[in-house]
């Protein structure tokens, strides 16, 4: 069964990024059970230089890395459906 | 071939007239395909990311996601530095293939905007906030928008401490069309006054009216205004007064006292006047001193009674209520004392309103009004001791 591997972009802690941070929590518990996860989250404004060299150009930003191939989404991460569709990840109903 | 090789030539008219518009445009516009990787860049875009076209065709933007119409976004500037964004998007087709064109305006002036309210804001409530006049603003229809903490503070105290009956939201008319209790019947005055100032038919509308508490008696002032500015409605404030009640209360019962107190002194000196014409008992020819007044012939005597006298008012002043007195004996002494001075009615009188002043000095006018009616009452009485000892040679 493949990994898994999604990298989120913010600028800081804001009520919206705790929101998208909070559904992906949720969409990896509930919608991608089974599935070995990994998200990782990083703050461009304390490592500004792992967003240079991802080539990141805006926040919220998520990389699903893993498994290939990579999909990069921009905008509204608060949408389990939409982001699932986005990733090209298995809709899976919860457990 | 990398994307960034691609030719920025259009492949159809219509992607043409599609650069055209987006080059000439204020708002920032990219296209990116299916995969997310930047297909254009208008003038407006490279400005908002500090970075070339050159530099951005071919890069992965991302896909957009949005939800409703538009979604709030960081852009990443070529120095690091971030810019608030919206974006929205449209699907199109670009070069043949399906894409997404993506809208981006700088959020930095409505930010700097929306500051300057919320700035403006807090200061209007700060000063707000710092009146202790209870303060609630109502709209046009007389819903409440705004109250400020003595408002709240005093809801807390008296019943409302969520605010749920007098808070925002809350209509003021029904709430004092709803208003029970002593201030029942000025509810439709108040509620017709508050109309006519919301109406621009009233400039003003006052109204003093007592809250009591349980433990002490308040009273308030309310006072509507109309809202000055673009937004109709009316600012209620509502003021305690009860202070200014009581020292108005007190100052109006002083002057009566005072003129009281006047009233009395003018008889009393008339009495003396009269008194001191009288010829003195044939059995006590022979006076201690002249005809002169004790005041004068001597003020250390004449001083030493009058604090006797006061001394003897205070302790009246103080029995009040007590139905067995202590004082007869008190009273009969001094008249023995004035009498072997053969002290003059006159004497007695000003004896009598030295002490009177000198105690009714810096005190309240209930305990005033006290030292005036014992005052009468011992005069009277050590009048007639006096009378007593002059006829009798003692005080029966």
């Amino acid at each position: 069964m493949n990994i898994i591997v999604l990298q989120l972009f913010i600028a800081g802690r804001t009520p919206r990024t705790e929101h998208a941070i909070s559904t992906l929590r949720q969409l990896i518990e509930q919608r991608l059970i089974g599935y070995p996860c990994e998200l990782v989250i990083v703050d461009v404004l304390t490592d500004p230089q792992q967003a240079e060299e991802r080539h990141i150009l805006a926040t919220p930003t998520l990389i699903k890395m893993l498994p290939l191939p990579q999909r990069r989404i921009i905008g509204d991460l608060a949408d389990a459906d939409g982001l699932l569709a986005a990733l090209s990840l298995p809709p899976l109903s919860s457990a | 071939m990398e994307y960034a090789d691609l030719p920025l030539v259009p492949s159809v008219e219509s992607d043409a007239q599609l650069q055209t518009i987006a080059n000439t445009s204020t708002d920032g516009m990219l296209i990116v395909d299916a995969d997310g990787r930047v297909r254009f860049v208008n003038p407006a875009a490279e400005g908002l990311l500090r970075r070339r076209a050159s530099d951005l065709i071919g890069q992965i933007f991302g896909l957009p996601i949005i939800i409703s119409e538009a979604v709030e976004i960081n852009l990443i500037q070529a120095d690091g530095k971030l810019l608030a964004t919206e974006m929205r998007t449209v699907a199109i087709v670009w070069e043949g293939a399906p894409a997404q064109m993506i809208l981006l305006r700088d959020l930095t002036d409505q930010r700097r905007a929306q500051e300057a309210v919320r700035d403006a804001e807090g200061f209007s409530r700060a000063i707000l906030n710092s009146l202790t006049h209870h303060i609630a603003v109502l709209d046009d229809a007389g819903t409440i928008i705004l109250v400020n903490d003595a408002w709240h503070q005093f809801a807390m105290e008296n019943g409302d401490p969520q605010l749920t009956a007098t808070g925002v939201g809350m209509n003021y008319f029904a709430v004092c069309s709803t208003s029970s209790g002593a201030n029942a019947q000025e509810v439709p005055a108040v509620v017709q006054g508050m109309r006519r100032v919301l109406h621009g038919d009233l400039p003003a509308f006052e109204l003093d009216y007592p809250c009591h508490s349980p433990d002490e008696e308040r009273w308030f002032q309310m006072r509507a205004v109309p809202l000055h500015g673009p937004r109709r409605g009316m600012v209620i404030s509502h003021t305690d007064i009860t202070d200014q009640r009581r020292n108005a209360q007190a100052a109006a019962e002083s002057a009566a006292l005072r003129a009281q107190l006047l009233a009395r002194e003018r008889e009393i000196v008339a009495l003396g006047a009269l008194s001191s014409t009288e010829r003195r008992p044939s059995g006590v020819a022979q006076t201690l001193r002249s005809e002169e007044a004790l005041r004068t012939a001597n003020p250390t005597l004449f001083r030493e009674y009058v604090g006797r006298y006061a001394d003897l008012l205070e302790s009246l002043v103080d029995e009040r209520g007590f139905e067995a007195r202590n004082t007869d004996a008190t009273v009969r002494t001094l008249a023995s004392s004035l009498g072997n001075l053969f002290i003059s009615a006159r004497d007695v009188v000003e004896i009598h309103l030295a002490a009177l002043r000198s105690r009714s000095v810096g005190v309240a006018p209930s305990r005033q009004q006290a030292y005036l009616e014992e005052g009468r009452v011992l005069l009277l009485q050590l009048m007639g001791f006096l009378v007593a000892y002059y006829r009798d040679g003692l005080v029966a």
